[in-house]
């Protein structure tokens, strides 16, 4: 005596609620109206910002506070498993709702610009930048930076026993004791990526094939590592100078070296900040961007526990970084890196075996 | 004499002929909403992976599954073998502790109760952190493995099965039981009758754990197991590639549909079915539930304990405590609310999903549950990405520039699961109150309304509350679809999580468990409070 449930009628309706979903205007086509909507009496912004919240929050307060202009904000992180802001940007590109994109760092960043989210703006703000930092086709400009560094436990290492250079992780000496965040993501893909275009494949196909050979731990994410090497788990690891910073400020018995700062460079991974292209409120949005190149963001992040390296001279060096003058850094085309990332993951996915 | 029999019969054709037609209109809007918040960002993910770099119809994206090498087919492997490992680690704790709160007559009822789901509130993440904090060094070879995973992961999920359980058997008769103990063992009993009884929520709960396994990364990755959701997960965030994360997450699927076949084959519609009654027979107070109450405790000092113990030593070396939680206020606030409006809009949907489940009458309905599984088992950032495509357009802005975003993003992950769950304990009550109901001249309103809501009300509120947990503690979808501004507590914890001392991030993850036990308590002591009085 069950009642049958009418499928036919179930799938038939069903089959008309997808039509009119598939026929209904495709994302972006009314992207006119809104674009065109008159002034709010109340100016606003919308940033994303890929910067750790607790770092870019203070800066973006600030400037909400002195200009009165509503600062909307989407934060994002790293770590592995965020699948990052890019995505929602990509995604959103046809009605965008962002109208700047704040940056950690480079390679994200190029990836928006090859599928057309920026649009191209050179901020007069930028002209304390090294040319290298700023894209000639004004999609991105480089401010304040971080670097990739060599992360050891001072219980365990003494400081000149330390690995100088990325290669002496190879060395049988370090063998189980090297811990290094998944390299397909965060600024670690950024870093395997700059060493592929810096190297060329076939000495850093041999690098990593040593690195594997020498039991290098792949873990989530940076602050994974940190965390590692601070508890002594490992006694050397790869990390970002922030991520460092952080066991720090917290006592933990860590230190960091700057790796291949005679030889091969120290990669810096400059903030990147862009205009979305089509963005909703443009002249806001450029706005806020010379305000981030300031020479006083800049300051602040350098004096935060952000620990970024100011890219202009004249700003003064956070505690415990060197000044970016007084090391090489590895000479980036960051587009060329970038462009490297896709390659470079599925190498070594079959390299490192992930 | 023969007229008037002739005209009743006429009647009563053309009442059901109506209530067919209401509940037909009901089912319809359910079945709608489902489809529009649930299929259709998969489906527009799909079709976006049916589309090449040119903007053509083309097949590029599943090219490359045809190339699924060595390396892919292990991860698969890994992720299946993780997937059954945990689902049947968490069912074998889950069941007989399930049956023990639901027959058992012991003391600090309540307390076990609400102590035995706390797991299921500990981010898998931060459990697994404090196993490795507490083992990691002891015996590396155990914890760094797929073993050591399967564990944790058991672990932390087996509350599902265990509330599966004892809302199955407290809406089941206890006098089959007392009937078979007349001649058969209790053991027999168990085996013959029990199981039986709560098989097709189990089986529910049992895929639930499966998907949840399959679909975890953090855990694996921070024990060094490689697993294939990271495949789909590179796919998006290191080559930002939408099509091929998609087509990648097919393989996965696929194995999520096999487990649901097999499952569902296993199970079939040969479910016993008894009346609802108060009464317990195979009453566990004595012999082998000191075994399982000795069992109960060593599993509740495993899984809530230690971790907390961890959580707290960590939590006490805080610099300042006050500020962490002051400044989480208003995400704190936002996630009760969204969490508690999501549930309630799920289950709402779910309800008259599962009950359509439950009482459909064709030998097909097993498919729906296979339909529910695999819905929830596509990775929550393929249905973010969806949700964006669908929503993010003209005359949706009201919805997609604020929060009432995430709620969809809620609808769209847990009405599969919720109406999984309701679909199991509905086919529990007996149809035939129903047709004794109709026959009697009740339209079908009121029969839903005080037979079919009444006898499913423990498994309501249960659904509820796995519901409002697993929103609590959604990130990979609200991530994506967040408004700008103050967002939930997860995603707070999240995108402050990198730059933050584990002591902060520790008394963050325990501010969190703490919240989402609070509504926990509330209705595990309302309900021992209303079946006291009752």
């Amino acid at each position: 005596m069950k009642r049958i449930i009418e499928y036919r009628t179930l799938f038939w309706l069903l089959g008309v609620s997808l039509l009119s979903f598939a026929c209904g205007s495709p994302p972006g086509t009314e992207n006119t109206t809104l674009n065109n909507s008159a002034p709010k009496p109340n100016a606003e912004v919308t940033i994303y910002v890929s910067t750790d919240r607790v770092f870019s929050e203070p800066i973006l307060r600030d400037y909400e506070a002195s200009t009165g202009v509503r600062v909307n904000v989407v934060y994002d992180t790293e770590e592995t498993k965020s699948t990052g802001l890019a995505n929602k940007l990509l995604a959103e590109k046809n009605r965008p709702q962002a109208d700047v994109f704040w940056s950690n760092e480079p390679v994200r960043t190029l990836v928006l610009k090859k599928n057309g989210v920026l649009a191209a703006y050179r901020s007069p703000q930028a002209e304390g930048i090294p040319a290298n930092f700023k894209d000639p086709e004004g999609f991105w400009t480089g401010f304040s930076a971080r670097s990739r560094v060599i992360v050891y436990n001072t219980d365990l290492v003494k400081p000149d026993e330390a690995p100088k250079s990325i290669f002496d992780l190879t060395d049988p000496k370090w063998k189980g004791q090297v811990a290094i965040a998944d390299p397909r993501f965060g600024s670690t893909s950024f870093h395997v990526a700059a060493l592929y275009a810096e190297l060329g494949d076939e000495k850093a196909d041999d690098f990593f094939r040593k690195l594997k050979a020498n039991e290098v731990k792949i873990v989530p994410g940076n602050s994974v590592v940190r965390d590692m090497v601070a508890r002594g788990e490992v006694k050397v690891g790869l990390t970002d100078t922030d991520d460092v910073n952080v066991a720090l400020e917290d006592k933990q018995p860590v230190s960091m070296v700057f790796p291949d700062r005679d030889r091969l460079g120290v990669p810096i991974m400059p903030n990147m900040v862009s205009l979305i292209n089509n963005a909703p409120h443009p002249e806001e949005g450029k706005r806020l961007i010379d305000h981030l190149l300031s020479a006083e963001v800049e300051r602040k992040l350098a004096q935060s526990e952000a620990v970024q390296i100011p890219l202009r001279e004249g700003v003064e060096p956070p505690k415990n970084i060197p000044p970016l003058s007084s090391f090489k850094p590895m000479t980036l085309d960051y587009g060329k890196a970038a462009d490297r990332v896709e390659d470079v993951t599925r190498r070594l996915q079959d390299i490192l075996g992930l | 004499m023969e007229s008037v029999l002739k005209n009743s019969e006429l009647r009563r054709s053309a009442i059901i002929r109506w209530r067919l037609t209401f509940r037909g209109v009901i089912f319809l809007a359910a079945a709608v909403v489902f489809f529009c918040f649930s299929v259709l960002p998969v489906g527009y993910m799909l079709a976006l992976s049916l589309i090449d770099e040119r903007g053509d119809f083309g097949l590029e994206n599943y090219r490359t599954l045809l190339a699924f090498d060595s390396r892919q087919r292990g991860l698969l492997l890994n992720s299946a073998a993780l997937g059954f490992g945990a689902a049947s680690l968490s069912t074998v704790i889950g069941v007989p502790l399930g049956l023990l709160l639901a027959r058992g007559e012991f003391a600090f009822k309540r307390f076990w109760r609400f102590g035995l789901v706390v797991p299921l509130v500990i981010p898998p993440y931060i459990f697994a952190l404090s196993w490795i904090l507490l083992l990691g060094g002891l015996v590396p070879g155990f914890v760094y493995s797929v073993f050591g995973t399967v564990a944790i992961l058991g672990l932390c999920f087996y509350p599902l099965p265990m509330l599966a359980t004892e809302a199955a058997l407290r809406s089941v008769d206890g006098r089959m039981e007392e009937a078979a103990l007349l001649a058969a063992p209790p053991f027999r009993v168990f085996w013959r009758i029990t199981l039986p009884l709560v098989a097709p929520v189990v089986s529910a709960a049992f895929l639930i754990v499966f998907v949840l396994s399959v679909a975890e990364f953090g855990v694996p990755g921070l024990l060094r197991v490689r697993v294939y959701t990271t495949e789909v997960f590179t796919a998006f965030a290191a080559l930002y590639d939408f099509g091929a994360a998609t087509a990648l997450a097919v393989p996965a699927s696929l194995v999520t549909l096999a487990a649901a076949v097999f499952v569902a084959k296993i199970i079939g519609e040969k479910t016993l079915v008894g009346r609802r009654q108060s009464s317990s027979a195979l009453n566990m107070t004595s012999g082998g539930s000191r075994l399982v109450l000795l069992a109960a405790g060593m599993i509740f000092v495993a899984t809530c304990l230690l971790p907390a113990v961890v959580l707290l030593s960590e939590a006490f070396r805080i610099r300042n405590l006050s500020s962490v939680v002051l400044e989480s206020g208003a995400a704190i606030a936002n996630s009760l609310l969204l969490s508690a409006i999501g549930a309630t809009l799920v289950i709402a949907v779910s309800v008259i999903l599962g009950y359509a489940r439950g009482r459909a009458g064709t030998n097909w309905n097993w498919l729906a549950d296979v339909v529910f599984v695999v819905i929830f088992a596509v990775p929550s950032t393929v249905v973010g990405v969806g949700i964006i495509g669908l929503w993010n357009r003209g005359g949706l802005e009201m919805v997609y520039t604020s929060q009432a975003i995430i709620v969809v993003g809620y609808l769209a992950r847990f009405t599969p699961v919720a109406a999984l769950i309701l679909g199991g304990i509905v086919r529990q009550i007996p149809y035939s109150i129903e047709e004794a109901a109709a026959i009697s001249g009740a339209s079908w309103p009121r029969i839903f309304g005080r037979i079919v809501l009444p006898n499913v009300r423990n498994g309501i509120v249960g659904t509820w509350l796995i519901i409002f947990i697993f929103a609590f503690g959604e990130l990979g979808t609200t991530l994506l679809v967040a408004p700008p501004g103050e967002t939930t507590l997860p995603v707070r914890i999240y995108t402050i999580i990198a730059n933050t001392p584990p002591s902060e991030v520790a008394a963050l993850a325990l501010l969190q468990i703490s919240f989402v036990l609070l509504p926990l308590a509330f209705l595990i002591l309302w309900r021992s409070r209303e079946k006291r009085t009752a």
